[in-house]
């Protein structure tokens, strides 16, 4: 009795969690004639709503839908994949070797600390005014270079926390072994700490990836044409003229994939690390 | 009727046979020590009469009802874990009170029982302590003052000494002995330490691999193994075996060692003929050799004394005799230690012997 | 040269160089990226300045606290904060207490156990910007929860058009969120039951309690810290709150009926180009913040000793 109870409410929990993706996966499929039916099945599916992502075609699927979506998504595509790339290694290689340092050699002041906390606590919108005129000054208005910055510091603090936990775990006696052998920290950093921590340093990454893919705020505030990320092209399919459904499904599918991927990935990694890694 | 009632348990963990027949009886204010080494099924078998584990067959009775289908929060039984299980974030009053609270008593009623409770286990003085900054064996006492509460019909301790150092550990087990005999409640103790249960036990059940080997009061365990297993597990230092064989020379048997021999004509009665021709142990405590500078017995035995070890008032002996090694224990000998020589007696009375193949004693 | 370059190396190498040098790129990123924008902040909150105003930020007139005073006299700020305040006491229990409930759900061994906790994790790793964009589809007038549920469970006249609503829009804006981040209140949680001892368990089932007896009076108990820490973490995100809402009503129906603080902020910096003030309002929320988080982790931090 109770494990039917259980999984009745599993399978409710399951649907309730699938509805979304469910739903668009469906619309992805449905030509415009549909886009306002609640089937779930698609009676005459298409594909038409992913191609007309790479190619965009007016009007959509031999419909009279227009769309002022004129480009397509593979400029945005892979500037997030840059910026989310490179912001991720930046983040991943200056929050390594800080937590490094704080771990091991207790480096760093309040001041720093402080700091670094306080880019978790206080919502992005406040730096956007200071930010944008900052960056208007140094011509970092619609660059990489800002955007990288920028998710790097962002996500600094979770790759700094992260990995000082993964760090911890490994025992000093190795390393103080290796310096007691007269090896630089630097060199006992390669060639120590970083193979045993490999694990939880690829995890890590992958999941300050997927937070830097998502990334919108900033993304929105700098970038004016060269440096679209996904995420800000998907916002324009949203307040585009012509309420085009399927495409919005597509794109909003085809954003999330390698979130999905990665973040599958990583499951058992993430477990540990949002647990403080203090799973007993 | 006897409280407790196991009947041919037997437990399945996948493939691997924890419990394989075990049955046994407790009586009313009777202490039963299942006694074995790690990996017998002993905790198993405490954990299947708490209800925590279910067998795959057997029957537990309580009090003669039959409790399988019973879950452990109806069984009204006191179990003491391993390692006390306390509920830290509750204070030592808390935890007694805890199995109290579930019978929603007046909070008079409640004070009082676990105040009664905890002078009785002694740790009336940190009723309000929280229990992070307790030492071992005030865990302990909470942890048995806990089950106690509740008046359980049946009190079952998993190994509770073994987390204990040496020294505290002799303490610990005379006040769990006075414990016991206070109480009065049908106790079953598990324990791999054959002094514990010699010290606290009513009846022993020595165990191996899933089964009793022998069952009796600690005497008998002591005196009478009934198999080469319990006569090693039992007593310290460990029971010298030997192997042996049995020769009838006309009138006289004997029992060749190495190259000596030793005669036990006295025991032709008792062996009945089973000896003949099977491969024997003779088992000897090192208590019933008695040692002598000179031959003062005519049977005695030359033997070369190679390590004295002082144990207190007596000491044991490693000796070797005609190729043979042997542990004896006796009262200190001055003048005697490695190198000396010395004559040895068995005490025949005392003597058991053992069919190698089948363990079994045969006197 | 050659000497320097040696010194250097030699100095790099040495522990106390390493102590300082392994912060120096956080410091780096940190400085620019936080710090001289802050500065900046502070000073333009101070004057009174648009970027249409024809001179450079740095010639900006100095103009005293007047900026601050107008801060505490904007109705439209007012309602962002209590908007988001009604956001965040909305979001946190209901996560909570769902993510309880299904981390309850799932303690125990079942035959796909693995299946359905990958299920259930997945929307954390969803693009917020995607998660927005989904239920907007699923709300629309002919979308599936009208369609779908609505209709059939209540009815023709049933249907609801959720965006038009304020407070409907504003509750497909909860709604949208506590799908996405309860599962991490889950996984918390969950994280934290499994890791109570199970001799616990066992002693309390001993002891004569039952299953929901053991919940209040030993699980619940033992994860409390762990839960208090993750209510306080989501809930300085949650207030942070700004992309579901810019997908899924862009701060309307109308002007600003949803507009979250993050959103007016937003709005006031590149959408008014308000830049001076948007800085002023941003110093102030970022002192309240402050403040807040201040008060609240000062008796964790008394506990925790």
């Amino acid at each position: 009795m109770k494990t039917a109870v259980r999984y009745l409410l599993l399978v409710v929990v399951s649907v309730w969690t699938l509805a979304p993706v469910a739903w668009m996966v469906s619309l992805s499929f449905k030509g415009p004639t549909e886009w306002y039916a609640p089937n779930l099945i698609p009676n005459q599916p298409i594909i038409d709503n992913y191609v007309s992502l790479f190619i965009p075609t007016n009007p959509i699927g031999g419909s009279f839908f227009f769309t002022s979506i004129t480009e397509p998504i593979t400029r945005p595509l892979i500037n997030s994949l840059i910026a989310a790339g490179l912001g991720t290694l930046l983040a991943v290689m200056v929050g390594f070797l800080a937590a490094y340092g704080v771990s091991r050699y207790r480096a760093g002041g309040t001041f720093i600390i402080f700091f670094t906390l306080l880019t978790r606590m206080l919502p992005g919108a406040t730096f956007v005014a200071p930010l944008m005129v900052f960056y208007a000054s140094i011509g970092f208005i619609d660059t990489y270079a800002a955007l990288i910055l920028l998710y790097a510091a962002v996500t600094l603090t979770y790759a700094i926390w992260l990995m000082k936990g993964f760090i911890d775990e490994i025992p000093p006696e190795w390393e103080e072994a290796a310096l007691l052998e007269g090896a630089s920290p630097w060199t006992v950093l390669r060639k120590v700490t970083i193979p045993l921590t490999k694990g939880g340093l690829a995890a890590s990454a992958l999941f300050i990836f997927i937070l830097n893919w998502s990334e919108f705020l900033f993304a929105l505030v700098i970038s004016v044409t060269e440096v679209t990320t996904l995420p800000v092209q998907i916002s324009k399919y949203v307040s585009a003229v012509g309420r085009m459904y399927g495409t919005m499904a597509s794109v909003g599918l085809v954003a999330t994939i390698p979130s999905l991927l990665l973040g599958y990935m990583i499951q058992k990694h993430l477990v540990t690390g949002f647990t403080f890694g203090r799973i007993r | 009727m006897p409280k407790l009632v196991v009947r041919n348990l037997r437990k399945l963990f996948g493939t691997f046979e924890a419990v394989k027949n075990v049955s046994f009886q407790v009586e009313e204010k009777e202490t039963l020590c299942l006694l074995g080494p790690s990996g017998c099924g002993k905790t198993t078998i405490l954990r299947i009469i708490a209800g925590l584990e279910v067998p795959t067959s057997g029957e537990v009775l309580l009090d003669g009802v039959l409790v399988n289908d019973l879950p452990p929060q109806r069984r009204q039984i006191g179990l003491v874990f391993q390692d006390y299980a306390i509920f830290p974030h509750l204070s030592v009053f808390e935890n007694i009170a805890y199995g109290l609270r579930v019978r929603k008593l007046s909070e008079a009623e409640l004070t009082r029982k676990v105040r009664e409770t905890a002078s009785l286990v002694d740790v009336q003085s940190i009723l309000d302590a929280p229990t992070k900054k307790l030492g071992l064996s005030e865990m302990q006492r909470v942890a048995i003052g806990r089950s106690l509460a509740l008046d359980p019909k049946l009190l079952l301790l998993d190994e509770p000494l073994s987390n204990i150092d040496a020294k505290a550990r002799e303490r610990m087990r005379t006040e769990l002995g006075k414990l016991q005999k206070d109480i009065g409640i049908a106790t079953v103790y598990v324990t791999h330490d054959q002094l514990e249960a010699m010290t606290l036990a009513d009846r022993i059940a020595v165990m191996r691999d899933g089964l009793i080997e022998q069952m009796g009061t600690t005497s008998e365990i002591y005196d009478n193994p009934k198999t080469l297993f319990v006569a090693n597990f039992i007593g310290s230092p460990s029971m010298n075996l030997i192997d042996c064989e049995l020769v009838y020379n006309r009138e006289e048997a004997v029992l060749k060692f190495g190259d000596l021999a030793l005669d036990v004509t006295e025991l032709t009665q008792r062996i009945e003929g089973k000896g003949e021709g099977r491969e024997l142990v003779l088992g000897v405590r090192a208590e019933d050799l008695s040692l002598d500078a000179k031959k003062t017995n005519p049977v005695a035995i030359e033997a070369e004394v190679q390590l004295a070890e002082p144990v207190g008032a007596k000491s044991i002996y490693h000796l070797k005799m005609g190729g043979v090694s042997l542990l004896a224990k006796g009262y200190g000998m001055p003048n005697i230690d490695a190198g000396s020589k010395v004559w040895a007696t068995f005490n025949i009375d005392k003597v058991h012997l053992f069919d190698k193949k089948t363990e079994h004693a045969i006197v | 040269m050659m000497k320097t370059t040696n010194r250097l190396t030699q100095w790099v190498g040495k522990t106390e160089s390493f102590k300082k040098l392994s912060t120096l790129p956080l410091s780096l990123v940190l400085n620019f990226v936080l710090i001289v924008p802050f500065a900046i902040m502070i000073f333009l909150s101070f004057t009174r300045w648009e970027p249409l105003s024809g001179y450079d930020w740095w010639h900006a007139p100095i103009a005293g606290i007047p900026r601050f005073v107008e801060a505490f006299g904007d109705a439209r700020l007012l309602w962002a904060l209590i908007r988001t305040t009604i956001f965040v006491a909305v979001v946190l229990p209901v996560e909570f207490l769902l993510g309880l409930g299904m981390a309850l759900l799932f303690l125990g061994d079942f035959r796909g156990k693995k299946g359905f906790t990958s299920v259930i994790l997945y929307p954390m790793m969803m693009p917020w910007v995607v998660v927005g964009l989904g239920f907007y589809l699923m709300f629309q007038f002919f979308g599936p929860v009208n369609l779908l549920l609505l209709r059939p469970l209540l009815g023709e006249g049933a249907v609801i058009d959720w965006f038009t609503n304020p407070v409907l829009a504003f509750v497909v804006v909860i709604i949208a969120d506590v799908w996405q981040w309860t599962p991490l209140m889950f996984l918390i949680i969950y994280a934290g039951l499994a890791a109570v001892p199970k001799r616990l368990i066992e002693a309390a089932e001993v002891l004569g309690a039952s299953s929901v007896r053991i919940l209040r009076t030993v699980r619940l108990p033992l994860i409390k810290s762990l839960v208090v820490v993750a209510l306080i973490i989501r809930a300085l995100e949650a207030f942070k709150v700004f992309d579901i809402v810019y997908i899924m009503t862009g701060g309307g129906p109308g002007v600003n009926s949803t507009e979250v603080i993050s959103l007016y902020v937003y709005n006031l910096a590149i959408v008014y180009h308000n830049t001076s003030y948007a800085c002023a309002v941003s110093l102030l929320i970022m002192i309240a913040i402050a403040l807040v988080t201040r008060l609240a982790i000062r008796p964790l931090e008394v506990r925790a000793e």
